[in-house]
Order: C-alpha cells, then sequence, then structure tokens
C-alpha cells in the first residue's frame, strides 16, 4: 500500500463524509416542508 | 495505478516486437480491446501517429491506453495485473463519487429549499436552525467540489475524462 494510496483512500473518506452532510442537510430541509405540509393538511381535516 | 505509469515506452516497443505486430496492427488491437469494453478511443489513424510517441518515451500514454495495453497484453504484463485492477477499481470508484456529487442540488436550489422553509409555518426548526442547515450545506458542498478537485489531481489528468485525438 502507497502513500499515494492512502491519500486517495483519505480523500475519498472525507468526499462521502461531506456528500453525506449535504444529503442530511438537505434531508432535514424537505422534512421541514413534509412536515408542515402534513401538518397544513390535518389542521385542514379538524 | 502508479505501477501502469511505470510502464516504459521501451516495454510498450518490446510487447508490440515481441508479438510481431507492426504499428497499424498494434492499433488495430487497442481498438479491437476498447471496442470489447465499450470505450471511446482515438481513431485508427490518430493511434497510428501516437503509438510511435508512446514507445519513443515522448508522451505518456493516458489512463484507458495504459489499461487497453495491459489488457491486450495480459500475459506479459503479469504482475502488473492486481495493480490493472486496482487501478480500473479506482477510476470506476471516482466514477460513481463524480455521478453522486452530480446529484446533489445546487448551493442556488438549496436556497432556494432554504426560501421555502422559512417561508412555510414550521414546529421542529428555527428560521435560525434553518439558515445554519442551509449555511452547512453550502460548506459541504463546497468541500465536494474542492476534494473532487484533490482526487482528481491524486488520480491523473487522464481520470477527469478528457478526450485524447
Amino acid at each position: 500500500m502507497s502513500a499515494r494510496d492512502d491519500e486517495i483512500r483519505r480523500v475519498v473518506a472525507e468526499l462521502d463524509a461531506h456528500m453525506a452532510a449535504v444529503e442530511a442537510s438537505v434531508a432535514a430541509l424537505k422534512a421541514i416542508l413534509a412536515d408542515d405540509e402534513a401538518s397544513i393538511g390535518e389542521e385542514d381535516l379538524s | 495505478m502508479r505501477a501502469l505509469a511505470d510502464v516504459t515506452g521501451e516495454t510498450l516497443r518490446s510487447w508490440r516486437e515481441s508479438k510481431g505486430w507492426d504499428v497499424p496492427r498494434m492499433a488495430r488491437e487497442l481498438r479491437k480491446a476498447a471496442r470489447d469494453t465499450g470505450e471511446d478511443v482515438a481513431a485508427h489513424h490518430g493511434l497510428v501517429k501516437m503509438i510511435p510517441q508512446w514507445e519513443r518515451g515522448g508522451r505518456a500514454p493516458r489512463e484507458r491506453y495504459r489499461l487497453l495495453y495491459l489488457k491486450v497484453f495480459e500475459d506479459m504484463a503479469g504482475g502488473l495485473s492486481q495493480s490493472m485492477a486496482a487501478g480500473a477499481d479506482l477510476v470506476m470508484r471516482f466514477a460513481e463519487i463524480r455521478s453522486h456529487a452530480a446529484s446533489l442540488p445546487a448551493p442556488d436550489e438549496i436556497r432556494t429549499l432554504e426560501a421555502a422553509a422559512l417561508a412555510k409555518p414550521r414546529k421542529t426548526m428555527t428560521p435560525a436552525e434553518i439558515r445554519a442547515r442551509a449555511a452547512e450545506a453550502i460548506i459541504h458542498l463546497r468541500e465536494v467540489a474542492a476534494k473532487i478537485a484533490e482526487l482528481s489531481a491524486l488520480l491523473g489528468d487522464d481520470a477527469v475524462g478528457e478526450a485524447e485525438s
């Protein structure tokens, strides 16, 4: 295993972590919209 | 992949000559190997020009051509085959990462999402938390772009997929 391979693996792991963080934040924002739409729907029903 | 880069022009020439192939035949063999794997490569006349340049060491073949050489001369590449597989795996992994990154929303899409979330009545998050979430997503998105550039540099410009003609 060369130092270059280690470096590539490190960058790939960091990339995966950053992509997961983007997806988590975006999912959280979308969840707010979904929750609010659901709660508005519930209010309409009541 | 480093081992692939370490194959010299002299080695490429000796592999070709050991088969008794002239340069046009070598070009045909590379194109045939490319067809088998569905790869795009230079036209025959382009390869006929490039092969002598590679063999003289004037310029190094790009990643896709090095992989094709090793495919054509798999028996002679011997110990290099593991490096070839590892190199191909890395290129595939890089392609997956780029595809995954391309599927992420752009900063303006995140801003639009943020605006929509702020404009709606909400119970689960304060406006400050929504802004922080959006800002965090954009910061990580920039890191993704930076890391892809870093990875591209580590793998060499061949992995970027530029066409050689």
